[in-house]
Formats: structure tokens, sequence, C-alpha cells
């Protein structure tokens, strides 16, 4: 039974079309798959389905009714829930709190029986409390409660995202990017925890994501997005293999994908978290004079110390990765190096002259650049008075015309403001930014977070051609694929500290100096819920796990598995469908 | 009921009794500041739950007070009704006033919304307190001016009962600020919390916005008109000059001084708004190291600014923000040692 119903659906900012006569069927029970490049209109098609953004064309039914005049709330209401990609939690309240909101937002309780806390508001609030709570169980969030939404890592907020979305007892959730800034192993947790979700809570759900390997591995049917258009449909295997899907996706095809077999390629891709293989590069430059060198370096937060005796060192026109699990401490050594949060203690020299504790102006003008995670741009203002700006405030030693001729992509977006670029232009905003002032060292931080392979691959390239111009690069990367392809050498971060050095060409070759150490103790649990999902796998419908429990004959539910796969549908779906026919 | 609403009436009765033994034996003066104190503690209290709360900014929260003073006035004295009834009508004047403020801010957020409140509280200042249009709301040139008035048989005078009209006030304070602690922990206002920290989310997890955005505009005029109400009871008239523009300007700056998030910090702010200019401008004079000196209503004026500043740089939270984190951590250290001895179970 369809349950969410996109007819001819359009919508036009000003003269952008993001979307246009794009229809979609979602079937009640189905995990269904979004994917499209950077600015495919992914986002723009959840926004019309919750109710942010009214369609110009076409038409959304859920449950057979016409969602046209229903606002945001009343959406809601009648069943569908979403998570955000740039999270939207409330951050002055618990993560309870969180969760307690939506459920009796749809609920009927009143501010004044509230504010008198009569009997009713007083059940109400009890049993929100307890539901809430067993969300957070299911989803491994249990210590979690009453700490507040705002002070969580990034990776914990979209897991109550999730929660939060859940305990609205929606029947359909809407997932924008779940799996945006996590490494590979959460990721494969994440997995498994979506189908657990399904299972225990009966939500149909439509899941963004830039993951293949999650998207691929989690949904039933998948659609692919590409400007706005549906450029196909079908199952995984299906799409994976789809010849357009793939050139939208990765971009033009290279030589080795043409000649091998593509279904290898976007599977491997995939894998390496929708990374790309790594292109030819030139040998690297012989290593130059040390450029920055930090030894024996602390800085933290407040009470809280982060990083602790680190050391590290960057030759001139050489490339270094710092690699590692999630809160391991790469980003806080960037920021302690770049004047960001002030070391507490060791040394920063830089070029020859010690810079820890220095203004964090004073060391971009000495040439280190630093492009923050989320890449720190103004929305609100141009591209060219973002360069302007920064031209200004750094000393440019290259006109700007010199960073479009890098990005020639800028050149076209002049004028347009920063915060309706998509995420890849607006990496190249930054990136342009701090190469105006021709820095000797760039520091970037999670380049590829949310991006497209397509927009990575060019990033990276991007990258290599600094290093070719004499530009030293220290790169903090979640994906170590292709940060090592890029790298000559890398640092692996573990708790605050960096637990080993290699040259990135002997990390490539010996998986074990990475697995072993880079995941850590996370190793074995990941094995574990692997072993899980895997046993999961051979029944990943949980509607037919609950038909199995009703002690179903074989011969019907081989009859069943046949016709699903005759019709090319899920055994779930089409299970509950003909319980519902029988029930009637 | 739960727990914590016995705790929270019991604290509210224990307040009451000793706030209402304050004033006794001081002379008339410091009656009438103490009265005062209650309707700009009202005043605060409004934006507690408007600004606090739902994230919505106002500078016109004496504009509502003084559609509640003249709604009461004009009821009393006008059309010789009970004061309970002016109370009444003059909240559901500052109430219809607040759901009328409330529409713009469905669409305005932040500084613009700032500006347009300011916008009316002007208006009301020029042209509807100080306008012979309005005569009839606002009893003309001299006001309304009220005397004898009762409140369910009880003598609630200006000039002989004002302690009487001070304990009714206290009463309401008490009962509105246990109402508005229950609502902070409870559904509604966690809607109101999740609107002032993200519209987008509240919207999509099924929060209307429309009708609780009007609703802390009128809950909060409502609560702002009540104060309001009781000063021509206070004062024995009715004048635009209490609720001019800088009333409101300054409601909204000790109300973030003092922590616009917090109920209490309505009661200091009331106090401290009513209390210190009347000392100031009473003892601040004399003679220091053989010069005159004179201290002006103009000076508190200049401190509550300078006070807000340090305030912004030292305690972001406010006043009672920053005494409630310390009470916190106190605790935590009196806990975390009883912990450690519960926890080898």
């Amino acid at each position: 039974m369809t349950m969410l119903r996109v007819r001819d659906l359009g919508v036009r900012f000003g003269g952008l079309v993001a979307l246009q006569d794009v229809s979609l069927d979602l079937n009640r029970g189905e995990i269904l798959g979004l994917i499209g490049p950077n600015g495919a209109g992914k986002t723009t098609l959840f926004n019309c389905i919750s109710g942010l953004i009214q369609p110009n064309d076409g038409s959304i039914f859920f449950e057979g009714r016409s969602l046209r005049f229903a606002p945001p709330d009343e959406r809601a209401r009648r069943g569908i829930a979403r998570t955000f990609q740039n999270l939207q939690l409330w951050e002055s309240m618990t993560v309870l709190e969180n969760l307690e909101l939506p459920m009796d937002a749809v609920g009927k309780r009143n501010t004044f029986s509230d504010a008198l806390g009569l009997p009713l508001s007083h059940y109400a609030e009890r049993a929100a409390g307890e539901r809430a709570r067993a969300i957070l169980h299911v989803l491994e969030l249990d210590g979690y409660g009453s700490r507040l939404a705002g002070d969580l890592p990034a990776g914990i907020q979209r897991r109550v995202e999730i929660g939060r979305a859940l305990a609205m007892r929606p029947k359909l959730v809407l997932l924008d990017e779940p799996a945006a800034g996590l490494d590979a192993g959460e990721t494969e947790r994440l997995a498994a925890l979506l189908r657990t979700v399904r299972d225990r809570f009966h939500v149909s759900m439509l899941l963004v994501d830039h993951d293949m390997s999650l998207v691929m591995r989690v949904c039933d049917y998948i659609y692919v997005l590409d400007f706005g258009k549906v450029l196909a449909r079908g199952r995984a295997a299906d799409v994976r293999s789809d010849r357009k899907v793939i050139a939208a996706y990765l971009g033009e095809a290279t030589p080795e994908l043409a000649e091998s077999s593509e279904d290898a390629t976007i599977i491997n891709a995939g894998q390496n978290g929708g990374r790309v293989p790594p292109t030819e590069r030139a040998e690297p430059a012989s290593p130059g004079e040390p450029l920055l060198e930090v030894s024996s370096l602390a800085a933290g937060y407040g009470h809280l110390e982060v990083i602790r005796d680190v050391n590290l060192m960057v030759r001139a026109g050489e490339v270094v990765a710092c690699i590692g699990a999630n809160g391991a401490g790469k980003t806080s050594t960037l920021r302690a190096i770049s004047g960001v949060i002030h070391p507490r203690s060791g040394r920063v020299v830089f070029d020859g002259h010690d810079i820890a504790g220095a203004s964090p102006e004073r060391i971009a003008r000495m040439g280190l650049a630093h492009i923050p995670e989320g890449r720190g741009l103004f929305p609100n203002m141009s591209v060219e008075d973002t360069l302007r700006l920064a031209g200004d405030s750094t000393g440019a030693r290259v006109p700007m015309e010199a960073a479009f001729d890098v990005f020639p992509r800028l050149k076209q977006r002049r004028h347009q403001a920063v915060g309706t670029l998509s995420g890849g232009e607006q990496q190249m905003v930054a990136m342009a930014r701090a190469i105006l002032a021709r820095p000797r060292l760039l520091m970037i931080d999670e380049m590829s977070q949310g991006l497209a392979p397509t927009i990575v691959r060019q990033l990276f390239q991007m990258i290599d051609a600094f290093r070719q111009q004499g530009t030293a690069v220290l790169l903090v990367e979640q994906f170590v694929e292709s940060a090592l392809g890029v790298a000559d050498r890398a640092y692996i971060f573990e708790h605050g500290t960096i637990a080993h050095e290699a040259a990135a060409a002997e990390l490539r070759r010996d998986r074990n100096l990475i697995s072993g150490s880079y995941l850590g103790s996370g190793a074995a649990e990941t094995n574990a819920i692997e072993v899980a999902a895997n046993g999961n796998g051979h029944k990943p419908h949980p509607e037919l796990m609950e038909i199995v429990s009703m002690r179903v004959p074989p011969e019907v539910k081989r009859a069943l598995e046949e016709r699903a796969d005759r019709e090319g549908r899920p055994v779930g779906a089409l299970a509950l469908e003909l319980l519902e026919e029988v029930k009637r | 009921m739960m727990p914590g609403h016995i705790v929270r009436f019991a604290i509210a009765i224990v307040a009451f009794a000793v706030l209402a033994r304050l004033p006794v034996g001081l002379d008339g003066a410091f009656q009438f500041d103490a009265a005062l104190a209650l309707v700009w503690a009202f005043g605060i209290l409004s934006l507690v739950l408007l600004t606090g709360y739902a994230g919505q900014v106002s500078l016109c929260q004496a504009t509502f007070a003084g559609v509640g003073a003249y709604g009461a006035g004009m009821t009393v004295a006008g059309l010789h009704g009970g004061y309970l009834l002016g109370i009444v009508v003059g909240v559901l004047f500052a109430m219809v006033l607040g759901v009328l403020v409330g529409l713009p801010a469905l669409r305005l957020h932040g500084i613009t919304l700032a500006i347009v409140t300011l916008g009316i509280a002007l208006v009301f200042d020029k042209y509807v307190f100080q306008d012979h249009i309005f005569d009839w709301f606002t009893g003309g040139t001299g006001g309304w001016q009220v005397t004898g008035a009762s409140i369910l048989a009880i003598s609630v005078d200006s000039s002989k009962h004002l302690l009487a009209a001070y304990d009714i006030l206290l009463a309401l304070f008490c009962i509105t600020a246990v109402l508005m602690v229950n609502l902070h922990q409870s559904g509604a206002g966690r809607r109101f919390r999740a609107i002032r920290d993200s519209e987008v989310a509240a919207s999509t997890m099924g929060v209307n916005l429309t009708r609780y955005k009007l609703l802390a505009f009128a809950l909060s005029a409502g609560m702002a008109g009540l104060g309001g109400s009781f000063y021509p009871l206070i004062a024995g008239s009715v004048s635009p000059q209490p609720f001019w523009v800088f009333t409101s300007l300054q409601l909204a700056a000790i109300g973030v001084l003092m922590g616009v998030r917090y109920v209490p910090a309505a009661a200091l702010g009331g106090l401290f708004m009513a209390v210190v200019p009347d000392v100031l401008t009473r003892y601040g004079h004399g003679v220091f190291m053989g010069r005159l000196y004179e201290i002006s209503y103009d000076w508190f004026q200049l401190a509550v600014g300078v006070l807000l500043v340090l305030q912004l740089i030292l305690l972001p939270d406010g006043v009672w923000g920053d005494i409630r984190g310390r009470a916190a951590r106190i605790r935590d250290l009196v806990r975390g040692g009883a912990n450690k001895q519960v926890r080898p179970a």
C-alpha cells in the first residue's frame, strides 16, 4: 500500500529550478533511499514533504490525503517526522525534554492544566518520561537523558534527533544525512540501528545520505536525483550498475571505470565511505625543510584537557594527514596550532618562530591558513565580498581573479550569497579564501564532510595541485582512504595524542596498521554488530519476522518470498498488504 | 500533584508570609515602593514568559501594564464599576493588545521584532495615553482618580489601606510565579522553549507556531496588565508617565540584568526598579568632603546601563542565573560526597 505519493513536484527558487517533475512512491514498511550529488534537490524534497517549503507545482499525498494546505505541525500530527542535516535539536533543553516534547505536542493537554499541575498533565508527563527513556534505551543513549542537548558531540546529537523523531509515534520518518560525520564503524552501527528502529517502531523511512554503503545496505528501494529530476530508481543492485547514475554520481567515467566493472568501483567507493580511489599523482617533491614543528602540545576547553603531548612536523611542500576516531583530538590540535584555542603547554614553531599562544590573526598573517570544520563562512555575504574581505584582512598576495582561475565555478556564482551555494561550492569558497593569502601551510578540517564523491575528488585533486605549487597541507579527514590517497605521511590520533606516525604509502599497503590502532578497542564491538546485522540479513524485513513468529507454514512463507521476488518488491511490504487484505 | 508542585506551593506560601510582613511599620513612601515593586515584578515576569521561555523580544511590556492600569481606571472611575471588574477589564484589554502585537511576531524575529514593539510602545505613549481622542480610556489630562476602592469587601484605598492592596497583589504574584515555574517544567513550557531554540524543529515536531506564539504574547501581556491594573489602587490615580517608552526599555534591561529565564529574577528586578531610584533620590544628596552632591534619577538610569554591560560580560545568565549556577555546583559537591559513600553497595 502506498503511504507517501509524490506527483510531478516542482520547486523553483527565483530562476533556479530545485525540483522538476519529481514523482515518488513509498510503501508502508519500506526504507526508501534518496541519493544524488550535492545540490540535486534532496533536502528540498524533504522540506516539501515536511511542509517547510510550498512546492510550485505538483502534489503530495500521505495515506491517500493531500498535504497541500497542511502546515508543518499538522503533517507532524498526521505522522510525518524528520531529522535535519544541520542539527536542529533544542539545545538548551535536556535530551529527555527533547524527546518528551513531540509526544505531548501531538497529545491533547493544554497550557492551563500544565501550569496548575493537574493530574491530567501529571500522568501524561510521567508516561512521556517513561517512553522517552525507552526510546533512549533502544538507541543506546541511556546515559544521556539529563544532559543538555547542545553540549553533546554531533554524532550523539544525530542519534538524539532520530529519537526525537520517533518520540512522536510517526508513521514515516525522513532522515536527512544521519551518517554525516560518522566514521566507518559508527556508520556500520547506524545501519544496524536503523533496521532495529524499523523493527521496533514499525515506521517507514525515507533516507538521504552520501554514504553509499549505508544507503545500499539499508534501503529496500532507491531513487537517484540529479539536477532536481529523478535520474533513476530501483533496487540497490539495479541502481548500482546504472550507467547514468555512475556518471552523475562519480562524474565523467575515469579510464579504469570504463574498462573494469562499474559495479565493483561504486561498491568499493561505498565501502570507503563514498570516497574515491586515489588518482595518479606526481611523486612528492623531495622533503623540504621543516615548516611546522609541534612539540609536547597540550590544550583543552575549560577544565577538560583534550590533547596532550602532541608532537608532529610538516615539511615544506608536504601533505600530511591526521586520522583517527571521532573525539581523538584532531580538530583540537589544528585549533591549538592556529591559535583559535590557547595551548596549555608545548611549543609550536612555524617557519622558525614560536607561535604558541599568538593571536589567530597574527598566525594567519604569517602564512598559516586554517579552514575550520563547517568552513566558517558568512552565509549572507556574496562570494566576491567573502574573498575581498579575506584579501583585506590577511594581506592578499594573490588577486581575486587567480582564485577564480583555480575554482572557475565560483566565478559564475561570484554575486551569489554564500549561504545559498551547495556544500561543495561552499567548501570551494573556503579554500579560495584561504589561498588568497598564498599560505605556506594550509590546514583543512573535514573537507569532505557531507559532500558527494565527485566534488570530493575534485577537492583532493586541488590539494595535490597546491602541493605542486609548494604549499604544505595538513589535513584532518574522517575518510582515511582518500586522505591517504593524497598524503605523503599520516599521523594516527588516539585518545588525545598521536599513537603512530607512518608514510601514507605504507599505511595504504598495510591495513592492519590502521584497523589495529585506528579502530582501537571499537573493532571488536563493530564485529559483534556486524555479526548481528548479518544474522538479521537473512530476513531483513521486520514484518516478515512478525509473520514468522506467527508460525506461518513454511510453504506459505516460501510462496510469499517467491512472489515478492517475482514482483520485485520487499517481502515485508507484500506480506503486510496480504495481511491487511485478509483482515478486510 | 507531584512532589515538585507541593514544594513550590510551600515555598510560595513562605515567601508570601515573609514578604507580607516586610513593609509593615515602614513609612508611607516605602510602602508605596513595595507595592510598586510588585507592579514592575509582574512586568518582568511577563518578560520571563515571553523572552525567557518563548524567545520573543518585546520592548513594550510597560505599554501592556499601562493598558491594564487605564482599563482598571476607566472601569472604576469612569464607569463606576467594582475594582475586581476593573482588574478583569484591564487584563483583558492588555491580552487583546498582546495578541495584536503577537501577529507581526509570527513573521518577525530578533531585532526587527524589537523595533516593531518599540514602535508600538512609542505610539501608545504619544498617541493613546496622551491624546484627547482616547479621553474615554485615559480620563483626560488629569487621568482617572481612584478613591475608596475595595476588592471583595476588603478596603484597598491607597491613602489608608495601601498594605491591603500590597498583600493582594503579593498573593497574586506568588501564585503566578508558581504557575510560571510549573509551566516551565511541563509540556506547554517545553513547547515555548522549543520555539526559542529552533522554530523549524518545533513546527516539524507538531508544535503549532501561530498558536503558541500568540499564546505567549497574550499570557505575557495579561501578566503585565495584571500588575498594571493595580497601579491606580496604589497611586490613587493613573497618569501616562509611569508607562512611557523608557519604562519598557528599563523592564527589558533589568529583566536581562537579573536573568530573564528565571522566575525569581522578576521579584529581584521589580524590587530593584522601584526601590533603588527612590532611595537614591531620597538619601543621595548631602555634603561629601566639603562639596555638595546630589544623585538624581538620571544617575539611576546610567547605573542600569553600566550594570547591564558588566552583567553581560561577567554574568551572562543574569544575576539569578549566576546564583542558581553556584548553588547547583555547591549541591553537586555535597551530593558528590554523599554518592561516593553510597556507591560501594
